[in-house]
């Protein structure tokens, strides 16, 4: 359920860093995904892995410089870890559990469901750390708009260590108990049976 | 001036609370109108009644025969005559036939000047015969057949013959009190026990907080030119249990799982000493013992020889009944002892002490989760962890806190007793080591 | 026979039939009672404002430990505890902050640091001392900002700051020379009060002078607590009289205090001269000891039994370990105070020293398991 969380930490320090790796994983996820299906016939058993490899290494560096000329600003704030998504244990643990089994078209409802999970959860970190380590709630700019939502009190002086490491621990660790306790809660009927992502 | 010798691990000291009764002559308690003589006051198992209901019986006639391989012979303490064979719980909680005795007839010891035997030329084999035919156990709460005990295992020799003497419980003296009144007697019971064992030496543990006893031992031991070693203790619970008496006198620890005679000790409490002696040269059975009534709930806190049989309830009147609420009742010490409800219960073989306390002596308070601070760790004679065994008990964990050292546990109450949390750590030790011999992981 | 007229049923219970008097509620609250006298030294000296931290912190203490416990449905009986870690985080907080930062570092000390690992006797850190580290890097600015005692003279040349801190921006000024820390104060304009300066002058005269040295004055105010700093931190002699107490009624014993003063005094002493540049065994160990929260933080934060080794080897070991971390921190770190962080550090190792110093036990040959 916690798999791939390593960006988790260092880049949810805003909203819109959490929504920018969200949508860069969600694309290489699906595109990858459904193209190691489509191969999955033709890719020899010992060859699997520097053949997944490849393929996400080659989407993510395509994901990588469309940040780059696209959402520069962004793109500079994700810094490394957008070219790291080509080991982001998620990536690489979809395909070889599910994509390399499945059709296309199964492989990319698949995906894309994970991918929107993946979004959510680090956009709901980003927010509560950037709300209270910064005080302000950062989105995309758009037109006159800086993109940046500064909060009232908050953001005289904000505890800044909800944007340093500890705080990235102390939300993750947070969220994790929120949902197992929701999870204990429910009536056993409406627990899913299969595997969950995030 | 020797150095107090002492164990090195652990120990606790609790108020010793003696100091009333330790300076008073014991006296010899009333005999009750009525006995009720449990058949099970011994390790092992119970003694089949030779009597039923109706019967008369005599003091010191043979009520009870030992059954089994382990077991001893019960007699009654008083003449007169079976009133019924009645079920009861010993304070422990186990269950045993006790033999209900009316009082009738005529004493054959009790008034009468004793008798006395000689016993320098009687054989090892007969010694014990002795000891056997008259019921002896060990009166220091484990209350094994002594002569069972004495006869060593096949191939094995006893090498120090310690007599214990450290008396370590709180509020206990009556130890203390027969060292001052009968050495005699109990040096000689020493000699009879040396006898038997054949020890290359002989030993006596005393604690620091008896100087009258050491001396009153060391005076007759030198009178009578015996070559017997007074070691004074340190005051320290519990030296008087024989792990840590081993360990202070010999310096050598008995490996864990086994018993004293691994490495060649054998250690017996003044007051089987004594028993031995009236055994052997009284031809006395085990009819009475000393009991010390105390704790701040009782009238006139004292020692007394009491006939076995006697129940609690008439011990604490005889010593003035109870002048404040007594939070509970206690056969035996307080770190060792068991509660009881029922002013009913006969004293045994094995009754150390009955004690009436107060609230305010016992200091109980509610539970609070453990905190860690160590103090059960630090005061645990046996080099044990009890939070940690505790929580993996807790945790159903048995397999675990027996490779801790569950087993080592000699349940002494050190770590209960240091408890700020009052977590019930020898009962839950207790309850461990219950579940794993049922799991088979102890033996 | 039944036990007669009695008005109360006797206690049916597994042995022993008796205890030590210590109980957990007693020991807390003992230790509170103990911080009072420097807590309310610190009022006195900081100002009202100092209260309102303190009961700020006490009362959001109280209420999380009431949240908690109702959430998680455990009857925390009034143990103390909750009013005792409240306590502590008031008397490290500087005397102005304002009141909302020692809320917030209660709150996550009692409902983060306690709760959330499992209450009382299963926080694997100090709580009060990582209340204050979270929010000492959440607020730095508002909690280095330190008042002058009522008691000093007005200095506006050093106002707001600590003494540890100007040795520290010191240090980097003058590039490692600093020279005795006293005098460097003085010549930075630290003032004195004319306290100090009579008992200085009375113990050279009539005590000193027979045992054929003298003291510089400087001493006597970290000592009665003329000093700027936390709350509760400054006054050594109140503080190490209630350590006195505590060690008499056996709620902390001596094992961590002796090693981790120890540890920390020879390093400073050996070490600490050649770091401010007046050579090797030139430290000024008194200086450290009473400033900088060393005697609050090594005898009564680091004696907190739940985050600490269990035996008497653990414990050396642990203020050992502290003791060489607070020197480190506090001359060569980039903070000036290393007490909180060397404490917290320290508990983080407590169930390693745990494991590694198990007691021998009796009857196996190879001593520990």
């Amino acid at each position: 359920m916690a798999l791939g969380l390593c960006p988790a930490l260092a880049v949810t320090t805003r909203v819109v860093n959490g929504l920018g790796i969200g949508a860069a994983l969600t694309f290489v996820l699906v595109s990858s995904n459904v193209i190691i299906a489509l191969l999955r016939d033709v890719i020899p058993e010992r060859g699997r892995l520097t053949s997944y490899i490849a393929v996400i290494a080659s989407l993510v560096t395509v994901v990588d410089l469309t940040m780059q000329a696209y959402t520069p600003r962004l793109s500079e704030q994700l810094g490394i870890y957008v070219p790291l998504l080509a080991v982001n244990c998620l990536i690489l643990g979809r395909s070889q559990a599910f994509a390399r089994r499945s059709e296309g078209g199964h492989t990319v409802l698949d995906s894309l469901g994970i991918g929107l999970g993946f979004t959510v959860s680090l956009t709901v970190i980003s927010l509560v750390r950037e709300v209270l380590g910064a005080g302000s709630i950062t989105l995309f700019p758009m037109g006159n708009f800086s993109g940046i939502v500064k909060i009232p009190v908050l953001s005289d002086s904000p505890a800044r260590i909800m944007v340093l490491a500890a705080g990235a621990f102390l939300v993750t660790g947070y969220l994790k108990a929120l949902f197992n306790w929701t999870r204990m809660h429910q009536p056993r009927s409406a627990q899913p049976s299969q595997e969950r992502a995030v | 001036m020797t150095i107090a010798r002492t164990f090195p691990r652990g120990g606790i000291h609790p108020e010793e609370h003696k100091e009333v009764t330790r300076k008073r002559h014991i006296w010899n308690a009333a005999i009750p109108s009525h006995c009720i003589v449990p058949l099970l006051q011994h390790a092992g198992a119970p003694a089949e009644a030779t009597v039923k209901r109706g019967d008369r019986v005599r003091e010191g006639m043979l009520i009870g025969r030992a059954t089994g391989s382990i077991s001893a012979h019960v007699h009654s303490p008083i003449p007169g005559v079976v009133t019924e064979l009645r079920d009861l719980f010993l304070p422990s909680g186990v269950r045993s036939t006790a033999v209900v005795i009316r009082l009738e007839g005529e004493f054959d010891r009790l008034g009468k000047a004793p008798q006395r035997h000689e016993w320098a030329k009687l054989s090892r084999r007969e010694l014990l015969g002795l000891i056997q035919e008259h019921g002896v156990v060990g009166m220091g709460g484990a209350s094994f057949p002594t002569h069972l005990k004495y006869r060593l295992p096949r191939g094995r020799e006893c090498t120090h013959l310690i007599l214990n003497g450290c008396e370590s419980e709180p509020y206990l003296s009556g130890e203390h009190r027969l060292m001052v009144e009968h050495p005699e007697e109990i040096v000689e019971g020493l000699q009879i026990a040396a006898a038997i064992l054949r020890p290359d030496h002989v030993a006596v543990g005393i604690e620091n907080n008896k100087p009258d006893a050491i001396a009153a031992v060391q005076r007759l031991v030198k009178e009578r030119g015996l070559d017997v070693r007074v070691y004074p203790l340190k005051v320290k619970y519990p030296q008087g249990d024989e792990k840590q008496l081993v360990r202070a006198v010999m310096g050598e620890e008995i490996p864990s799982g086994g018993s004293p005679i691994d490495v060649g000790a054998v250690v017996s409490n003044v007051s089987t000493v004594m028993a031995l002696f009236e055994a052997v040269c009284l031809r006395k059975p085990v009819i009475e013992r000393v009991v010390t009534v105390s704790g701040d709930a009782v009238a006139n806190p004292a020692n007394l020889k009491v006939r076995i049989g006697t129940t609690i309830g008439e011990l604490i009147q005889e010593c003035g009944g109870l002048v404040k609420e007594a939070e509970r009742i206690v056969c035996g010490g307080p770190m060792m002892g068991a509660t009881i409800t029922d002013l009913s219960t006969p004293v045994t073989k094995d009754t150390s002490a009955v004690l009436a306390l107060t609230a305010a002596e016992v200091h109980a308070g509610e539970e609070t989760p453990c905190i860690q601070c160590g103090r059960c760790v630090r005061s645990c004679p046996m080099g044990l962890e009890p939070t940690l065994l505790y929580k993996l008990i807790d945790h159903r964990e048995y397999a675990a806190s027996v490779e801790n050292g569950l087993a080592d546990c000699v349940e002494c109450g050190c770590c209960s007793y240091s408890c700020p949390a009052r977590i019930p750590l020898v009962e839950g030790m207790r309850s461990g080591k219950q579940v794993a011999r049922t799991e088979g992981l102890l033996p | 026979m039944s036990t007669g007229s009695r008005s109360a049923p006797v206690t049916v219970a597994s042995s022993p039939q008796f205890f030590d008097s210590a109980h957990t509620r007693r020991i807390m609250w003992t230790v509170s009672a103990v911080l009072t006298p420097a807590a309310a030294w610190g009022v006195y000296v900081f100002g009202i404002h100092a209260f309102f931290v303190l009961f700020a912190s006490i009362i959001a203490a109280v209420i999380g430990e009431g949240v908690m416990a109702r959430i998680l449905n455990r009857r925390t009986l009034r143990d103390g505890s909750a009013v005792l870690t409240g306590l502590m985080v008031g008397m490290t907080m500087p005397p102005a902050v304002p009141v909302y930062i020692p809320v917030v570092a209660s709150l996550f000390a009692i409902i983060v640091v306690k709760w959330t690992f499992g209450g009382l006797g299963s926080n694997w850190m100090n709580p009060a001392l990582a209340g204050r580290v979270f929010v000492y890097f959440s607020w730095t600015p508002a909690m280095t900002g330190w008042t002058m005692p009522s008691t000093l003279p007005q200095a506006d040349a050093v106002s707001g700051a600590s003494m540890l801190g100007l040795i520290k921006q010191g240090l980097s000024g003058t590039g490692g020379h600093v020279g005795s820390p006293l005098r460097f104060l003085r010549d930075a304009g630290f003032p004195v009060s004319t306290t100090d300066t009579a008992v200085t002058d009375w113990l050279n005269q009539h005590v000193l002078h027979a045992l054929g040295f003298s003291i510089p004055g400087g001493y006597v105010d970290p000592f009665l607590g003329n000093i700027p700093g936390s709350i509760g931190e400054v006054s050594a002699a109140l503080l190490l009289l209630g350590t006195v107490v505590l060690l008499a009624r056996r709620i902390i014993t001596w094992e961590i205090p002796a090693s981790y003063f120890l540890s920390f005094a020879l390093l400073t002493w050996v070490f600490g001269g050649a770091r401010y540049g007046t050579g090797l065994f030139g430290g000024d160990i008194l200086f450290q000891l009473f400033t900088g929260g060393f005697i609050l933080g090594a005898f009564y934060m680091a004696t907190d039994t739940v985050t600490t080794p269990l035996t008497s080897a653990g414990m050396l070991i642990y203020g050992g370990g502290a003791g060489i971390l607070t020197f480190l921190i506090r001359f060569y770190g980039a903070v000036p105070e290393g007490v909180a962080l060397a404490i917290i550090l320290m508990n983080v190792f407590t169930p390693l020293i745990n494991r590694y110093t198990r007691p021998g036990r009796y009857g196996l040959s190879e001593g520990r398991r």
